[in-house]
Formats: structure tokens, sequence, C-alpha cells
């Protein structure tokens, strides 16, 4: 397919990630907006007022009594809830975090063998789950006090660095000015390595990401219950293996068959399949 | 059987990395972007102590920025600025107050960035609504970048100070921190922590 017709079969998608930055990151952060309106909240709107990764935290770490209240607590709850029923469509079509290295990946005109893509998912889900227990494992030592450790929820926090270039962008260039050492390190970890060179731009999504971890895994038992997922039929598929290379997230596996601990519902497969071998929907 | 040793690996990999940022962040954490707990009114804070008021107690000790101490990138990439934050500003007292806040002895710029639950008078740096007894100020955010000019980024002392919180009616002094920028080898920051 070329860019243009991946454009234009895609362009709802594409569209709904252009709104999913007006929807979470400042000055515009229309939810986190409506949000402070309703609770008479002052604060400013950005897209910190929906943490993506606090709530996990506290919620391993025993900070229980932090999430009572917690509009990123009922933000996170909302999308694994939405992942149960319709697949984690927050990832594929919402995420400005996602949807920024997947664009700058799909922007910047690099030769695919110079981009990684691991074939295997199973190897995939195995760095993904690594990152995941580590990340528990992080939220407990600190929260319980077992060792001197810093939580990697704010030092390496991508929503940060976004919505630092987002005030950047709109005239605030002060916000860009500061820098720590993990903002770097995330930055280079999340547009230059998981973006530009892991093929799809989604390798901070895959490998870092808490929420879209939890996501998957609320999309994978709702799957097993008949929810909503991408579902392929072998009788159709022409082995022309364009789903695999359309796929963001490396989801799609040797026999072509979806791996509901990966998809984001990003609908890009059935999209690409010119044989109409994948398809959304409900099924037992 | 070697997949399977593959995919271990793989997740080993990626636990152990994590557990490696977290270490590594506890350590750059210590003179980068500290983080730290205010309560009003808990006097002149020499040294690390726990403050004992209304509500749960609380640790507070004096800021102690080494810039040696930073992470490597920081240092190569953007050593000229610093900053430290709050989350937290703590009414111990039993009284309502109303917060006005000044670093002294300002001897490099710094800018301010508040964001909170809580109208401000960034002029007059002052919550301009009384914080009622036992309470925090909800959803807050101050950082303070210290911008350190080039010629002073090796001084041994950079910035020697501190954070005074008046009280904006009586001008009542409720706390000092002290803070202090520096260059030096082998010093311990008292305070440090993570944004929650």
């Amino acid at each position: 397919m070329t860019v243009i017709e991946t454009i234009q079969k895609n362009r709802w998608r594409y569209l709904s990630l252009v709104m999913g930055f007006f929807l979470f990151v400042g000055p515009y952060a229309i939810i986190a907006r409506m949000i402070n309106t309703a609770t008479g909240s002052m604060a400013s709107p950005t897209l910190h007022t929906l943490c993506y990764r606090m709530p996990i935290d506290w919620l391993f770490g025993g900070r229980w009594y932090a999430l009572l209240g917690s509009v990123a607590a009922v933000f996170i709850l909302a999308v694994v809830i939405l992942a149960f029923f319709m697949g984690p469509v927050f990832c594929g079509w919402l995420c400005p975090v996602g949807s920024v290295s997947e664009g700058v990946s799909r922007a910047t005109p690099l030769p695919d063998r110079f981009r990684l893509r691991i074939r295997d998912p199973q190897i995939t889900k195995g760095l993904r789950y690594g990152f995941f227990v580590g990340f528990i494992a992080v939220s407990m030592i600190v929260g319980y006090k077992i060792a001197s450790m810093s939580s990697v929820c704010c030092r390496y926090c991508t929503s940060s660095i976004l919505q630092n270039m987002a005030n950047g962008l709109t005239g605030q260039m002060s916000a860009i000015t500061y820098w720590h050492t993990g903002s770097l390190i995330t930055l280079f970890s999340w547009l230059v390595i998981g973006g530009i060179f892991m093929s799809g731009g989604r390798g901070w999504c895959l490998f870092f990401c808490p929420l879209g971890v939890l996501s998957n895994l609320s999309h994978t038992v709702g799957k097993k219950l008949g929810m909503y997922r991408i579902s392929y039929n072998a009788d159709k598929c022409q082995d022309c293996t364009k789903c695999q290379v359309s796929c963001p997230t490396w989801a799609i596996d040797t026999d072509k068959s979806v791996d509901s601990h990966l998809c984001i519902t990003c609908k890009e497969c059935t999209n690409a399949c010119p044989h109409e071998a994948y398809e959304y929907g409900r099924r037992r | 059987m070697v997949k399977a040793a593959i995919i271990v690996f793989a997740a080993a990999f990626t636990f152990m990395l994590t557990i490696g940022a977290a270490v590594y962040a506890s350590d750059y954490g210590k003179s980068e972007m500290v983080h730290f707990r205010v309560a009003v009114p808990a006097g002149n804070i020499t040294s690390p102590q726990v403050i004992k008021g209304a509500g749960a107690p609380l640790e507070m000790a004096p800021i102690i920025i080494n810039l040696q101490q930073r992470g490597n990138l920081k240092k190569v990439l953007n050593p000229g600025i610093e900053g430290i934050s709050t989350h937290w500003i703590t009414n111990i007292g039993k009284k309502p107050i109303k917060i006005r806040m000044e670093l002294v002895n300002a001897s490099i710029p710094v800018r301010w960035e508040v964001s909170a639950n809580l109208p401000f008078d960034p002029d007059t740096r002052t919550f301009i609504e009384p914080l009622p007894p036992r309470e925090s100020i909800r959803n807050l955010g101050i950082d303070w970048f210290f911008l350190i000019p080039e010629d002073r980024l090796y001084d041994d002392i950079v910035y020697e100070g501190g954070l005074l919180l008046s009280d904006a009616d009586t001008g009542e002094t409720l706390t000092f921190l002290p803070i202090t920028v520096m260059n030096g080898a082998g010093m311990i920051n008292g305070s440090g922590g993570d944004c929650h």
C-alpha cells in the first residue's frame, strides 16, 4: 500500500489520534478541563491530570487511599473496562503518547531494514511482561520502603515530556528548557529507539507502558468471553504478509493469528488485508 | 526449549532494566528535580527532622543540590538549569493560614511555575485564600528552576538561601527551608524523593 492509500484507509483512526491530542494534552486537554470544571478545580488542565501510571503505582505500592477520589484512577479503570469490551481502543485510537511516537516513526523516511521488528509475539510478550513485573516490583519496593529506590513513574515520564513539548509548541518556550537525566533517557527511548528505530513506532507502548499491559490483559479476558476483538479467517488468507507489515505492535504471529496480549485494535490489519481475512467484531 | 529460554531471557532483561532504571533514578534524583514536602508552621529546618502537628508526621530536611552528583546526560546536555519541586504544602497548625512564599538570597535567576487548586497571586507569590488546618493544597505543583549562569556553573556554592514561607496577613515566619546549590564531591542530599 502506498502512504496515501494507508492514510485513506485508516483516516478515521488518524483523525481520532489527532483528536486524542486535543482531548488529553494541554493547553487544550478538553477532558481534564471538563473534569476540573465539574470538580471546581483551579489546577491547570494537562496530560498529568489523567496520569497513566501513578494510580497503578499506588495500587501495587500499597497506597490505596490515594486511589480514592483520584480522577486518574477513574480514568485508568475506564480505559481497562473499555478494553475488556471493545479491545484496547484507547491505545490504538486515542493515546497521545503512542500516537506521537507512531507519527514520528511513520513520518521518518527510514528504510525498514534499519528498523527493529520482533517477528515472534512470544518474545515481544516476554519483554513486555518483564517490564510490567519490574514495574510492580519497583512500586512495591518504593511503596513499602523495602529498599532505597526511586519510582519509575515520574522519573521516566513520557506524559511529562509530551506536555512540555506541547507547551513549547504553543509559545511557552520555558517548558522545554529543563531536562533531567530521566527525561533525556525517556525522550530517546520513546521517540528515537521506540519511535524511529522500531517498526510501527510503538516501542514505548510495547515495552514500557503499564496501562498498555493492563489494557491488553483486560482485552485478553474479554476476548475469551466473546467480546470485541480482531479475528483472523485462515480461509481467506493469501499469505501476502501485508497484515504483519502494517501492525504497529507486532501482534500478528507467523501463522497470522492476532495476539490479544499485544493487539491495540487499531484495525491497520483489517484495512491492509486485500482479502478481508481480518475482521473486528464479537464472537465466541 | 531454545524459544522458551529466549522468552525467559527477554522477560528477565526488561525486568532488570526496570529495576536498574529505578536504582539509577534514586541516584541522580538526589540532585535533579528534588521533590520535597513542606509543612507550615515548622520553623527553621536546620537538619533532617520529623515534623509533628495536625495530621500525619512529615519529614523535612534542608535541600542540598550537588551539581556534580547529577546524571552524566544532564551534565553534558542540559547543565545550566536545575530544578526543585513540591506537590505538598500542608498546614499542620491550628488556624487557617494565607501562605506567602519567598526565595531568600536569590543570587541567580529563579523561574517559578505554580499550579494549584487554590488561587495564587504570582506577583506577591501568595496563595490568596487561606489554607485550613490539617489540609494540604490540592493539585499542587510548584517548580523552582535555578538558571545557572555559565560562569557560575562550577562555583563551590552556586546558591545558598532557602524557601521562606510566611503568613501573608501578619508577616510571621512559618517555615524556613534552607536550599543550597553547590559543587562538591561525595555530598549526600538530605531530602530527595519522588513526585507522589
